[in-house]
């Protein structure tokens, strides 16, 4: 998918807002802490407004590309958030189980249609990665997964 | 087989009955126990907590696990610790002075305050040590107050962290003496030993272990503790030579306000245990081992308070 | 001499070797994982060498540190993630010459380059421990900060379409660091009044996130895997004798970047994270193809890895004579050494000699047995991620990139920083910002805020207190190199725009080899 877009005129703007984000909620900072981040500040929003300037005057790039299938792009980005917001609530090892399996499910689509007995196929393999994964955080490097309401 | 709700209601009523009162009735402890470090793996916090693991866990009975939750110098770790951890002795969290003390008058938003748990022990300490490199001109402490007052904010003395042991105490002593010095602050002692050697600094305001680990080169010109600290034999205290000032780092673990007396007592005893059996390994790096508890670990708390308090609320 | 004699037979017993080799590998997988980081490594095995004899216990540590500096490597080649923030560079052109099905040949220069630089740290480190010790101390908070600026200067090289939009990646990447407590002030900023935001954004999360996930993302949308399909192991045209005959034929690189990764490595607090970008970037100008970098030639590859692995033991110079830590991990190798009472200095080097040495040698061995031990599992995880449909390449990877992410901190805040900060990066990408620039600016805000306040706060009695920042020779030395790197970089490139340099440009686009 081709998108038309001034990329200049568009980094320019995106470094004014993080910059604005970052500097009127500040309150109330002491001279060594702000003195630096002031600075990097000052320098983001010249750079930011060279940008823009540029992007009317030469742009460089005038559209952007996005490769592949913007649905799909857009269900996985969706997804991986969805993934983590689950875990507090399911844990770690349930959300991972169904995360992998959905994730799976639906990117195993694009080449052909996934019949129950892939599916069925599938399981092991799956519940053998995340076992191992999951134990070997747990057990060997002592880490506390999320363990949410069922374990 | 008739089933009947009534005996399956009656009997899972008398299980959970069993279950709770045998909940109640148990030892503490009879599961892994979880020690957070509010810092990261590597530092004074974390080597004593691996130290004090094996100890624990033959105390106990029980597996102890180590884990980090480093960020915001501590804060991160224990404003979660506050908000969130059961009051059932299963999860411990090392917390130091005067972190807890400094960061919740000094940050808008701490997340946590410095009494919202129960403190079961202090566990060690590491008294403040005014540490100048082998060939500074200064010898004594006099020397460097003279020349401080000729020069005043010439001097500068690097110490670790805004606001911390290090920097209120030295706040203390510019008090004391009524001189005006220079503090800097590093990230940790490792660029402050860099800072010194390379004479980027004119001496540190650290603790007594950076004085033992540097003993080929350096003079240690005061303690901030009450008596000679048994690494440093020759290095006076502030005390000795006028000086009313005894600070620095405490150490200890904490639990959640409303845990059990009893768990509290059984974490006293482990740890008082495994302050005994390293001692021999901690002493000669500049520890000095405390067996701070109960109404003790009060005193500490209002007395540093005290110290720190008011320099504090005036940088605020 | 004798010691070191003595230290050689007493590292030659099968107990030494194995743990060695155990330590290589675990540290070769932990390496390779994004999020598990080297430091963490030393951190675990710590309880268990407290039942170790001191020299076992020290080579258990330095065989898992050289292992998990390595590792790094296999995941920045096959799937653009850096496993550990010093094989960022390794990136650049590893990546692309996976994508080329160069995947093997990139693995094998890597794994040749990080033994040469693993041994040749050690022979600094057995030769010249104590006047690169001197030098390693002359770098006080103004020192830093030019050393900081250095290392910013790379981000001309680093944005390959736009100065700007690179410049803006910077400062993008320095106003991340700031956020959470203020190295010096001690005040929390930039929370938003959230009070785990303290914490800041902790490098490695942000170099998985801006690295990882927008490569998911392409993969998921795209249909495809990591690598292409086609390429398969490719030994029988590329040997590895091929690949070692091509880097030692032209040593010039590899002498370069062990150096560049010497000096660095004793500079406390920069550290592998910076070494590898900066000896990137000087291959890259010396180069005579300079084009075809970040397109998938080999001696950024080179380059890149034999400096951090230079590293590992280069970063002990300080730290064995003078008890600074040059690196995160050392902090944890020092307290060892502490705990069995040793301490660092020039005694370590004549009363415990031969322990030391036996340390520092074991190292060099530990270089030596990343040659079996790399080509055999490069090979192995090589053929996994191919083989690997991508429809479980991709929630794996994912999996493993949440669960390194959280083990670091033990925090799922983290894991949603790291999210956010990939999709974000996913866009950023879109319109010409790259991670490099981003995560250069990273690591570098922290070292540059604090040497910059601290030489001003040090210089509260001077009448113009900036000047402190060029009072030290070797910081109006490295202020020059800025000056110097800077022009370097930009001349060029003003030269080329008025068309000056149309001619050298035409030469410089034909060759990849």
């Amino acid at each position: 998918m081709i998108l038309r877009l001034n990329t200049d005129i568009a980094s320019g703007v995106l470094g004014l807002v993080f910059g604005a984000v970052l500097w009127f909620p500040r309150g109330d900072i002491g001279r060594l802490s702000i003195i630096f981040p002031r600075a990097i500040l000052l320098i983001l929003a010249l750079i930011s407004i060279a940008l823009i300037v540029k992007g009317f005057i030469k742009p460089s790039g005038r559209q952007i590309e996005i490769t592949g299938s913007p649905r799909r792009l857009a269900t996985v980005m969706i997804g991986f958030f969805v993934w983590w917001g689950v875990v507090e609530i399911l844990g770690f090892l349930l959300t991972t189980l169904i995360a992998f399996f959905s994730l799976t499910w639906y990117l195993a689509r694009v080449e052909t249609a996934v019949t129950w007995q892939r599916m069925l196929k599938w399981t092991p393999v799956i519940l053998v990665l995340v076992g191992v994964f999951y134990l070997t955080f747990t057990e060997v490097l002592n880490v506390r997964l999320p363990s949410g309401m069922f374990f | 087989m008739t089933f009947n709700y009534k005996t399956l209601a009656l009997s899972v009523t008398a299980i959970t009955a069993i279950g709770v009162a045998g909940l109640a009735l148990a030892e503490y402890p009879e599961d892994t126990i979880t020690y957070i470090i509010p810092f990261d793996p590597g530092g004074e916090s974390d080597v004593t907590a691996r130290f004090q693991e094996p100890v624990l866990e033959e105390v106990l009975g029980v597996s102890v696990n180590v884990t980090h939750r480093p960020g915001g110098g501590g804060a991160v770790a224990w404003s979660e610790f506050q908000n969130s951890a059961e009051p059932d002795g299963y999860e411990i969290i090392g917390v130091n002075i005067p972190h807890i003390i400094g960061q919740p008058i000094q940050r808008n938003d701490a997340g946590y305050t410095t009494d919202d748990w129960r403190i079961v022990t202090f566990f060690h300490s590491t008294p403040n040590a005014l540490i100048v490199s082998d060939d500074s001109p200064y010898d004594t402490l006099e020397d460097l107050i003279e020349d401080a007052k000729e020069n005043p904010e010439a001097i500068t003395l690097g110490g670790s962290g805004t606001y911390s042991a290090n920097h209120l105490d030295m706040l203390r002593f510019e008090q004391e003496a009524d001189i005006d010095l220079t503090y800097i602050p590093f990230s940790g002692t490792g660029p402050l030993k860099g800072a010194l050697e390379g004479g980027h600094i004119a001496g540190i305001f650290n603790y007594t272990m950076l004085g033992t680990e540097m003993a080929d080169s350096v003079k240690v010109l005061a303690v901030a503790a009450e008596e000679r600290v048994k690494a440093l034999p020759d290095a006076p205290t502030f005390k000795e030579q006028g000086y009313d000032i005894v600070g620095g780092a405490y150490r200890g673990v904490a639990v959640p306000k409303d845990t059990p007396d009893d768990v509290v007592a059984t974490l006293e005893e482990a740890f008082a245990e495994a302050n005994r059996q390293i001692t021999e390994r901690q002493e000669p790096l500049g520890f000095v081992m405390e067996y701070i508890t109960g109404d003790e670990v009060d005193e500490v708390m209002a007395m540093l308070r005290e110290a720190y308090g008011p320099i504090l609320e005036e940088a605020e | 001499m004798d010691m070191l004699l003595e230290a050689l037979t007493s590292l030659l017993t099968f107990e030494s070797m194995l743990t060695v080799l155990i330590g290589v590998s675990a540290g070769l997988f932990i390496g390779a994982m994004p999020g598990l980081t080297a430091t963490m490594a030393l951190a675990m095995l710590l309880p268990f060498t407290f039942s170790m004899e001191a020299l076992q216990g020290l080579i258990a540590l330095g065989a898992v540190y050289m292992g998990s500096i390595y590792g790094g490597a296999f995941t920045a080649i096959l799937i653009n993630t850096p496993g550990t923030p010093s094989s960022i560079a390794t990136t650049f052109d590893g990546y692309p010459m996976a994508r080329q099905g160069r995947a093997y040949e990139a693995l094998a220069a890597a794994t040749i380059a990080s033994v040469v630089g693993g041994i040749v740290g050690v022979i600094f480190l057995l030769i010249l421990a104590p006047p690169l010790a001197r030098l390693a101390v002359a770098f006080g908070p103004s020192e830093m900060f030019w050393v900081a600026m250095l290392g910013l200067t790379l981000v001309a090289s680093l944005s390959s379409d736009s100065l700007l939009k690179g410049l803006l990646g910077g400062c993008i990447g320095i106003l991340l660091s700031t956020i959470g407590v203020s190295p010096v002030g001690g005040e929390s900023r930039f929370t938003f009044g959230y009070p785990p935001l303290q914490g800041g954004i902790e490098l490695i999360v942000a170099l998985i996130g801006l690295f990882v996930i927008p490569e998911l993302l392409t993969m998921s949308a795209e249909g495809r895997g990591a690598l292409p399909d086609g390429g398969e192991l490719r030994k029988k045209e590329v040997s590895i004798a091929k690949i070692a005959r091509r880097i030692f034929s032209k040593p010039a690189n590899l002498i370069r970047s062990c150096l560049i990764g010497q000096v660095i490595a004793i500079i406390p607090g920069a550290g592998g994270n910076v070494t590898s970008l900066v000896a990137y970037n000087e291959a890259r100008r010396f180069s005579k193809e300079p084009k075809s970098f970040g397109k998938g030639n080999v001696d950024g590859v080179v380059a890149s890895e034999s400096s951090n692995n230079v590293m590992v033991a280069g970063s002990m110079v300080p730290l064995l004579t003078l008890g600074i830590p040059g690196a995160p991990p050392d902090a944890i190798i020092l307290g060892v050494l502490l705990m069995h009472g040793l301490r660092p200095g020039l005694d370590l080097f004549t009363q415990s000699g031969v322990l030391t040495n036996g340390f520092i040698l074991s190292m060099g061995l530990a270089a030596l047995m990343l040659l079996p031990v790399g080509l055999l599992g490069g090979r192995v995880i090589h053929r996994v991620v191919i083989r690997t449909p991508y429809y479980f390449l991709v929630p794996s990877i994912a999996m493993v990139t949440i669960l390194g992410t959280f083990a670091l901190r033990n925090s799922m805040l983290d894991v949603g920083i790291m999210l956010l900060l990939g999709t974000a990066g996913y866009f950023l990408r879109l319109i010409g910002i790259q991670a490099a620039p981003i995560v250069l600016g990273l690591i570098l805000g922290g070292i540059a805020e604090q040497g910059y306040v601290q030489t001003l706060m040090a210089a509260v009695v001077d009448p113009i207190p900036w000047l402190r920042l060029v009072r030290n020779p070797l910081s109006m030395v490295l202020a020059g190199l800025v000056v110097l790197g800077a022009a370097t970089a930009l001349v060029p490139m003003w030269l080329a725009r008025k068309g000056l340099l149309d001619k050298v440009d035409d030469n410089d686009s034909g060759g990849s080899s």
